[in-house]
């Protein structure tokens, strides 16, 4: 009774694509998750820290094009879900390679299930996936895991160094 | 019938009248005898179009439809013909049209007005399937999906039932209990286990969570790589070829299609006593359970039932299911009561012939503590119970009621809500269609509604000429001891053929790799249904064992080849298998030799 066809066609995807392999998740990246589910974090509050932290939890499309798109920095957006395990190795790797950077880039976190309409947008099928976004433009992007030098060289790539 | 006199009797025959008009793109009033009829008919077909002929000679009440048309139109002769609503004439008129290129125009400006080819309502297999489909053959597709929250507030993402409540997580937890099984039975093969052995329900929860999350997003991700506009929204039919979606914060957007197709699945069913909707949970909502359900009363006996109570057993938890009468309802119940025993001697239990009639909290919690009372179905008694959790299983009713299908005249079962629909299915309006577990009379299944809705969309987009075919399906219930079949029951087919004309073969069987852990022997039953009177043709599939759906899906392939017993007699079996048995069957039911089996 198993929906066999198309299971089977997005494991192949995923293995290849890395969409999401089951990694047990670290308590040590607890915290950044539990940010990221809680949305009652208020816009003002929100910008307010934005000064400060590197990262930042997108809200909505608005706020999405406020942060990101109009953004004056480079942003980093990481596409992630709650159910996926790499996402949860990525995530924190990246947001040490864009402090290192001190504030030349910041970087955005979408959940692909509470902004699916963005992530659909911007043509997202496997997480985590990167997009580097400049002056409103995409103009790198990666998916699924990479080690922090490689990411590191990435950043570095997107603020011109 | 008489001639309709009062005007409540001639505004429903408007009605009527204007319905057919509305929902065919081409609709025809005729007489079957009616040359003039005959020729616009041919018309039609010749321009491959589909249309609706309503023969006014050969219904009841065709002269009162004939007199309304007068009075609508102006015309009383027939044909009478619409397309796209407007009234073109008669035969003579809807040549001119032909020849003129008005017809052409008539039918291609209403084309083009409607928003989408195809409008699917519902996200689960079969409409996903069946909406892709569309699309990859270059239509203009969209699917409509909105998942009702249980009275418990459950709710889950697209893909329907079986990836969020149904098969997927079922099978997932199945084989949580199953590996409960296989680390007692470690123990045998010399593995050193602590003696304590835990499972933590969350884990499990999360992890089956996660996955599905998975695949959620995949089947978001396949709608938008194949161009099928997909909107989270609650659709309701306002007109025949229009629909209202209402999304989650309440907002309405309209939407039209030239045909539509109703993929709505079904929902568990309550009981409709106090207490149920206030403190019980179906398997809507066990998937998901933030807590371990603890000690649980399963009521019904459908394989949602015995599936759920079975692992939720294997998982260590206290389990009793509450019967009103037979398990597994359907299917062959020799077969259903060897599951029904396996389970019982694995501490399962089962109270027979009781129904509930009130659900009491003793206690709120997570689990709290419930109070069920049931009464018995042959006496008077009534008993209580305790337990943490109660789980409602015991059928599902047709999404059919609340999406506006009275606004377009689509004929639904009253009393089970279920669509009829041709072999082609088709409703009895000719452009709404419906696939899935609302079909009358057609198997509730996964595969059967991806099946169907990939054929159905290419008939109708790309010259597909194949339907689906309902018959020799093969299916498992993932009960403890897991049962897979094809074909008839025993039951139905001594109905259909009689006993005189069936050869029965069976055996128990024990498989090798219980032998070690010296558990369930010949408990495992494996059994054939042969057609005498055609050449011993296997006609039904019965198999009780490990990995039923392994073994079952091949003999599936056998007997849509039209497997028969000689040739499973000359088949041959791997060694050392539990499929094997179905190549050295020997035993005839009628013989009422002995089937308990030993060595090789």
């Amino acid at each position: 009774m198993a929906h066999r066809l198309l299971v089977r066609r997005f494991w192949t995807l995923s293995s290849k694509d890395l969409r999401c392999l089951p990694v047990s998740s670290s308590s040590s990246f607890s915290t950044s998750l539990q940010s990221s589910r809680v949305p009652v974090l208020s816009r003002s509050l929100a910008l307010a820290s934005l000064r400060r932290a590197a990262s930042f939890n997108v809200q909505d499309h608005d706020d999405f094009d406020v942060r990101v798109i109009k953004s004056e920095l480079p942003v980093l957006v990481d596409f992630h879900a709650q159910w996926c395990g790499p996402c949860k190795i990525l995530g924190p790797r990246l947001e040490k390679a864009v402090a290192k950077q001190s504030g030349k880039v910041t970087m955005a976190k979408v959940d692909i299930d509470d902004h699916t309409d963005l992530a659909i947008e911007y043509g997202v099928s496997a997480v985590p996936t990167v997009i580097a976004i400049r002056g409103g433009d995409v103009i790198d992007r990666f998916v699924g895991i990479k080690d922090e030098d490689e990411l590191e060289s990435f950043v570095s790539k997107l603020i011109g160094k | 019938m008489p001639p309709i006199e009062n005007d409540t009797g001639k505004n429903d025959l408007k009605s009527q009248i204007q319905l057919l008009i509305d929902s065919n793109q081409v609709m025809v009033f005729s007489k079957s005898y009616c040359p003039y009829c005959v020729k616009v008919k041919d018309l039609f077909k010749e321009l491959k179009l589909e249309f609706n002929a309503m023969e006014l000679d050969l219904i009841e009440d065709g002269t009162n439809y004939q007199d309304m048309l007068l009075e609508m139109t102006g015309q009383k002769s027939v044909p009478n013909v619409f397309i796209n609503k407007t009234h073109v004439g008669g035969c003579d008129k809807t040549l001119q049209a032909h020849k003129d290129g008005s017809l052409q125009q008539l039918l291609c400006a209403e084309t083009e007005a409607y928003d989408y080819d195809l409008i699917v309502i519902g996200g689960g297999s079969g409409g996903l399937a069946c909406s892709k489909e569309a699309a990859a053959l270059g239509k203009k597709a969209m699917v409509l999906d909105y998942v009702v929250p249980t009275p418990k507030g459950t709710t889950w993402g697209l893909g329907g039932t079986c990836v969020n409540v149904g098969c997927i997580p079922k099978k997932l937890m199945h084989q949580t209990a199953m590996l409960g099984t296989a680390i007692q039975d470690a123990r045998k093969f010399g593995w050193e286990i602590d003696e304590k052995v835990k499972h933590n329900w969350d884990t499990m929860k999360d992890a089956v969570s996660n996955y599905i999350g998975s695949l959620n997003w995949g089947y978001r991700v396949a709608l938008r790589d194949k161009n099928v506009n997909y909107v989270n929204a609650y659709a309701e039919f306002i007109e025949p070829h229009k629909v209202k979606a209402t999304n989650k914060r309440g907002k309405e957007t309209f939407y039209t299609a030239e045909k539509f197709i109703i993929a709505t699945g079904e929902r568990p069913r309550y009981l409709g006593i106090p207490g149920d909707k206030e403190y019980c949970i179906t398997s809507d909502d066990l998937f998901s359970l933030p807590h371990c359900p603890g000690k649980t009363l399963v009521i019904g006996a459908s394989y949602v039932a015995l599936e759920c109570g079975g692992f939720l057993a294997g998982l260590g938890l206290d389990v009793t299911v509450m019967v009103r009468s037979i398990l597994l309802r359907g299917f062959d119940q020799e077969m259903a009561n060897r599951a029904g025993e396996h389970m019982e001697e694995h501490g399962v239990k089962f109270l027979r012939k009781y129904v509930p009639i009130k659900v009491e909290e003793l206690e709120a919690g997570s689990p709290g503590r419930l109070k069920v009372t049931a009464k018995s179905t042959e006496s008077d008694e009534v008993i209580e119970g305790e337990y943490n959790t109660v789980l409602i299983a015991v059928g599902r009713d047709a999404c059919t009621d609340k999406i506006g299908l009275d606004k377009t005249g689509v004929k639904v079962n009253p009393k089970t809500g279920k669509v009829p629909v041709s072999d082609e299915e088709q409703t009895n309006v000719p452009h709404i269609y419906a696939i899935g577990d609302i079909l009358e009379g057609k198997w509730e299944l996964t595969p059967v509604a991806i099946q169907a809705g990939r054929l159905l969309a290419r008939r109708l987009y790309g010259g597909g000429k194949l339907k689906c075919d309902y018959i020799n399906v093969p299916t498992t219930v993932f009960t403890p001891l897991e049962y897979g079949c094809c074909g008839l029951s025993e039951d139905r087919a001594i109905e259909l053929y009689g006993q005189e004309n069936l050869e029965v073969f069976h055996s128990l069987f024990w498989p090798l790799e219980f032998t070690v852990p010296n558990r369930d022997n010949n408990k495992c039953y494996a059994k054939i249904i042969c057609n005498k009177l055609d050449n011993d043709r296997v006609i039904g599939f019965h198999y009780l064992g490990p990995n039923a759906g392994e073994v079952t899906q091949g003999f599936g392939t056998a007997m849509k080849c039209g497997a028969t017993k000689e040739q499973l007699d000359n088949t041959i079996g791997i060694h050392p298998t539990c499929a094997e048995i179905f190549t050295t069957l020997e035993v005839t039911k009628s013989s009422g030799g002995d089937i308990t089996t030993s060595g090789c």
